[in-house]
């Protein structure tokens, strides 16, 4: 009799219509951090000492995934893509000038749920995140660095392909470090809930893919001009290469997201 | 002069015997078994130019039917041909109450002597007619001159002992107002592609099929989504249909293998109330009783839209009952859209028969054999974007194969104050289904693996079984408060071997490239009951019992170890699905044994009160189970099934209103399940989903006529999870349906003076908005169909149009993630809608000839 008055009552209590949760769609826009760019270079120390003065900085961001896995979660033998845990997506990419604070829209909406999201991914891929061969130049920069009276002005073209492929860790999981992690920057910590018609900014400091580069250690390419240049290849033992790359794909710091309803 | 006998006041007259001989299985108590009564008889008219009569009587032999109708008339003893003749259309036309057993109607085989007047008998004996004199004119025949029936006369033929037999078993005694005893009567004529179809008899059933035509119905009950049978408990005569261990569900049940033509009765009873309901009675039972009220030879052939063509051969013994037949079935099409032909034949045959004068058997064999393509589920987006056709396919090599091979033997007796049967079974089922719901996104890199790309996530299901049980009862009556009194005892087993294999299969190369299950099983299934009929008065009866279940498993998993987290450099596991190492690379047999065992107790009853005539209330009360599937147990795990609380009121009202009989009922009820399934489309089958619980209600009406057969329900359910109060997704809110028929013989239309007959069917469905996950609704659903047949002495034609209205509608929908890379290389993950296509509008044209049997 217990049960069955349970039953009863539960039912008749709460009026709940849905099967809960919601479809959405909304729009998508990536800038610089307005907090940091005014337009036109950007000049700043880093922490490593260095003066900088950034006249070019685009980023390809290929396309952007909303997921519901806590980030404490990730771990570098996750797989690329996990089925069951992602609540949106912008599948779509826009090249982002980060000098600029003025939003330069996705060429698509995105879609989801409004499910919580907790953390973001940016995919730097210019199509197949999984391809063998991927020329898409995710990172162009361009400026100078200065310390004291040494000058380095430097360029830098970033691609994510075979040149970017790290051994695994342990021969007895060879899938653990697929070419497909490289070009994912995650977990971006991002706590919210989609709504229909809101709108999800993407916000970029570029100062942060510099915060640990030694501009020092670049291979110089020119005399007359003087130019150096940031080599793309991990292969490279330039301590500033590694840097910069490990700057692009650091998931705190040169990113973050914003949602407006 | 006597001119030749013509009939100028011949009378023949007839009397209608009855003196009642109990047999198959029922107490030979006078006041259980009441025979038929006649409600009108029809005069018959003699050819004018008969010949006398042979001898004094024509002796028939016919069966009163359910429907109060002669059917199966034969001849015992002849007068004549045009005696016989006159006899057999004038008795043919007759309208009787059926003969009753236990309050239920039942048909009974019964003769009938036509016992001639003495006038005629003088004619007889005094020898051949003398020729006339010239210019005598013979005396013609008086104008309409007809056979009737005296009232008054002495019973029967003095050498015929008049008796009927009463046919068939002892129905189920009823659970209320929620157990629907259909018998499909003239409804036949409605379209039905599929034994399943039938089940739409019965109120708040939704049939939907994401597989395409050789695949199971997907069937909606209550609130609950059965899926292919999960919740609901299938038998044909007692025969178990649920699969144990099948990797698309434990319970799936496939109906394809029933020849529809071959389904005489459809017992539906909705909720767990009647202790003889076992395993996966969740939303309730339904038992197909397979007959051929026709007799003689019946060859159908049909051909329709889709290049679709049936042909179908059934047999019926003249002077055996219905439940003695054979049939066979053969069915091919190309199907509508992409990807949705289909092939299968099948095979049915049973003797029904008597060892003794208180023994009866049945004996059976059921064959099928199916393959089919399937189109699988589309994504709404792809259709609105032209990417893909509303009938289109993403994956052709989705489909499937099916074989049943079935033998039972059924013995079924009574003594003095007892009835006992017994039913044993051996069941051979196979199914193959390759099904992609996903696309590519649930190929999961491990780090184990080489690096590969998503491979396609096609899955690849075979399960095959043999089955072998058997059930019985023994019900006692006797005499307690002045009222009949029952208690029954009886068993329930069966055990299964089960060979299930689950991989996934690459879409570039068609090879199988992950191996998910691969599993043994051996399951068995016992369960006892009892069950009391207590009546302490006259409009009140209680009706129950306990059921006890025990479900073992014995599951041995030849891929137990799919992954490592500590893998040796030395000895890494590389791709391999099925592992012999464990951490370190240390060795493990690929293979385990789960075994565990679960009991349960479930209490049922049912009360009925009928102060009024015509009119019953009842309440019912239940528990149910349905076991979990074996790759979902591990070793001693308590309880692997899921709980069911059920219960309901409601009121039944029947009544015949001069030449219309008349039946509705409403019910109110509630069911909570513990661990209820919900579809979860990268398993590809429903997955264990909490607990939930249903409220609703349902009516139901159905009236009858010498014209016409019309019947309509209508159902509402709300059905939510306990913790969160969310609605469960895909099960319909609200459900309508409604059949009707209309006979009679065709006016101005008489070839060679025989009537046409004329035949229409009308089935409408209409569906409410389902709930769909992530807050979303389905489209609704309304469909009609129908049927016209003109049947004339032994050849009957008829048109039948499905999707009258050609609505482009969705059959199911879903709302899950998939990636069918149709819109770009970036994958799509996150929620989308999905559909399956309803069928659009076809039409069969079927020719049927039938030969020996009843015009």
């Amino acid at each position: 009799m217990k049960r069955l008055v349970l039953v009863v009552s539960s039912l008749l209590s709460g009026c709940v219509q849905t099967t809960g949760g919601n479809l959405v769609e909304f729009h998508a826009q990536a800038s610089g951090d307005p907090a940091v760019v005014t337009g036109g270079a950007l000049s700043f120390t880093s922490p490593a000492g260095f003066d900088v003065t950034l006249t070019r900085a685009q980023l390809f961001a290929g396309a952007v995934y909303l997921s519901g896995q806590n980030p404490q979660n990730y771990t570098l033998e996750a797989a690329c893509i996990q089925p069951g845990v992602y609540g949106g997506e912008v599948r779509g990419a826009v090249r982002v000038d980060a000098l600029s604070p003025t939003p330069q829209p996705f060429p698509v909406a995105g879609n989801g749920t409004d499910a919580r999201t907790l953390g973001a991914e940016l995919w730097l891929t210019g199509g197949d995140v999984e391809a063998d061969v991927d020329r898409t130049v995710v990172l162009d920069v361009a400026g100078t660095a200065t310390r004291g009276a040494d000058s380095w002005p430097f360029e830098g073209a970033i691609t994510i392909s075979q040149n970017r492929v790290v051994p695994p860790r342990n021969p007895a999981l060879p899938g653990s470090n697929p070419l497909c992690q490289q070009r994912i920057v995650a977990p971006i910590p991002f706590d919210a809930t989609l709504v229909e018609a809101g709108t999800l900014s993407l916000l970029v400091d570029p100062r942060a893919w510099f915060a640990s580069v030694d501009f020092s250690t670049l291979t110089k390419v020119s005399d007359a001009p003087l130019l150096y240049r940031f080599e793309d290849s991990s292969t490279s033992t330039a301590q500033a290469d590694k840097a910069l790359y490990n700057g692009l794909r650091s998931a705190v710091g040169p990113y973050r997201f914003t949602l407006t309803p | 002069m006597r001119g030749p006998l013509a009939p100028s006041l011949l009378r023949v007259f007839a009397r209608l015997s009855l003196a009642l001989a109990l047999a198959l299985g029922v107490s030979a108590r006078a006041d259980d078994v009441s025979p038929p009564e006649v409600l009108e008889r029809v005069d018959a008219a003699l050819p004018a130019d008969a010949p006398p009569p042979l001898q004094d009587h024509v002796l028939l032999e016919f069966t009163v039917g359910t429907d109060g109708r002669a059917t199966e008339i034969l001849v015992i003893e002849s007068a004549g041909a045009p005696w016989d003749r006159a006899a057999t259309s004038a008795l043919a036309r007759w309208r009787f109450k059926p003969a009753r057993h236990d309050g239920v109607d039942v048909p009974s085989r019964t003769r009938l002597s036509f016992t001639m007047p003495a006038a005629l008998l003088a004619a007889i004996d005094a020898g051949p007619t003398p020729p006339l004199d010239a210019g005598d004119a013979p005396e013609a025949p008086d104008a309409g001159l007809t056979f009737a029936v005296d009232e008054g006369l002495d019973a029967g033929h003095p050498h015929h002992e008049m008796s009927t037999t009463v046919l068939g078993r002892g129905q189920p005694k009823s659970r209320g107002a929620s157990d629907f005893a259909v018998e499909v009567g003239e409804l036949q004529v409605v379209p039905r592609r599929t034994a399943a179809d039938f089940l739409k008899l019965a109120p708040g059933i939704l049939l939907t099929n994401e597989g395409g035509e050789g695949h199971p119905e997907q069937i909606f009950l209550r609130g609950f989504d059965a899926r292919e049978g999960q919740d609901l408990e299938l038998t044909v005569d007692g025969v178990p249909i649920n699969e144990l261990g099948n990797l698309h569900g434990n319970g799936f049940a496939d109906l394809n293998f029933i020849i529809p033509e071959l389904v005489e009765n459809l017992r539906v009873l909705e909720g767990p109330f009647d202790p003889r309901q076992g395993n996966f009675a969740v939303a309730g039972s339904a038992d197909y009783q397979l007959g051929l009220p026709e007799r003689g030879v019946i060859v159908k052939g049909g051909y329709g839209s889709f290049s679709t063509a049936r042909l179908v051969a059934l047999w019926g013994p003249p002077g055996e009952t219905s439940r003695t037949f054979g049939g066979v079935q053969l069915f091919r099409t190309s199907g509508f859209g992409q990807n949705r032909g289909a092939q299968n034949a099948k095979v049915a045959a049973q003797y029904e028969g008597q060892l003794s004068e208180r023994t009866s058997f049945r004996v059976g064999a059921l064959g099928y054999a199916g393959n089919y393509r399937s189109a699988g589920l589309l994504r709404a987006d792809d259709v609105a974007s032209g990417t893909a056709d509303f009938y289109g396919t993403y994956d052709a090599r989705q489909g499937g194969d099916s074989l049943r091979a079935q033998v039972h033997l059924d013995l079924h007796g009574h003594l003095t104050s007892v009835a006992w049967d017994t039913t044993i079974f051996f069941v051979f089922r196979s199914t193959r289904i390759l099904e992609n719901f996903t696309g590519f996104v649930n190929d999961v890199q491990l780090p184990q693996q080489n690096p590969h790309p998503q491979r396609g996530d096609l899955i690849d299901r075979d399960t095959s079984g043999f089955t072998v049980g058997a059930r019985g009862s023994a019900r006692w009556r006797t005499r307690a408060l002045g009222r009949n009194q029952e208690l029954e005892v009886g068993y329930f087993a069966r055990f299964d071997v089960v060979d299930a294999l689950q991989v996934r299969v690459e879409t570039d190369t068609n090879v199988p490239y992950l191996r998910d299950y691969d599993l043994s099983s051996k399951l068995s299934d016992i369960g006892a009951y009892t069950d009391a009929n207590f009546s302490p008065a006259w409009w009140l009866t209680l009706r129950g019992g306990l059921r006890a279940e025990l479900l073992t498993y014995n599951v041995l998993d030849e891929c137990a170890a799919k992954e490592v987290r500590r893998p040796s450099p030395s000895n890494p596991p590389g791709d391999e699905s099925c592992l012999s190492q464990r951490d370190f690379g240390k060795y493990r047999d690929p293979s385990e044994r789960n075994s565990t065992t679960g009991a349960v107790l479930m209490p049922r009853a049912t009360l009925l009160v009928g102060p009024f005539k015509g009119v019953t209330f009842s309440g019912s009360v239940g528990t149910g189970v349905r076991s979990i599937d074996p790759q979902f147990i591990t070793q001693n795990l308590d309880a692997p099934f899921a709980s069911i609380l059920a219960w309901e009121g409601g009121a039944a009202w029947g009544q015949r209103l001069g030449a219309h009989d008349v039946t509705a009922r409403g019910v109110v009820f509630g069911t909570r399940v513990d661990k209820d399934l919900v579809f979860n489309p990268q398993e590809g089958r429903g997955t264990i989903a909490g607990s939930t619980s249903r409220v609703g209600a349902l009516v139901a009406a159905r009236a009858r006529g010498g014209f016409y057969d019309v019947s309509g329900n209508a159902t509402w359910v709300r059905s939510q999870f306990d913790d969160t109060g969310y609605l469960v997704p895909y099960v319909p809110d609200l459900v309508l349906r409604a059949d009707g028929a209309l006979f009679h013989a065709l006016p101005w239309l008489r070839p060679l003076g025989t009537p046409l007959l004329g035949r229409l069917g009308v089935g409408v469905t209409w569906v409410g908005r389902r709930a769909l996950p992530y807050g979303q609704r389905s489209d609704v659903i309304f469909v009609t169909d129908v049927n016209a047949e003109v049947g004339w002495r032994w050849l009957s034609l008829g048109l039948a149009v499905t999707n009258l209205f050609n609505a482009q509608y969705r059959l199911g929908e879903y709302n899950y993630t998939s990636d069918f890379r149709t819109s770009g290389s970036l994958p799509t993950l996150v929620p989308a809608r999905h559909f399956s296509a309803g069928a659009p509008a076809a039409v069969m044209a079927t020719l049927a000839v039938h030969l020996g049997g009843e015009p």
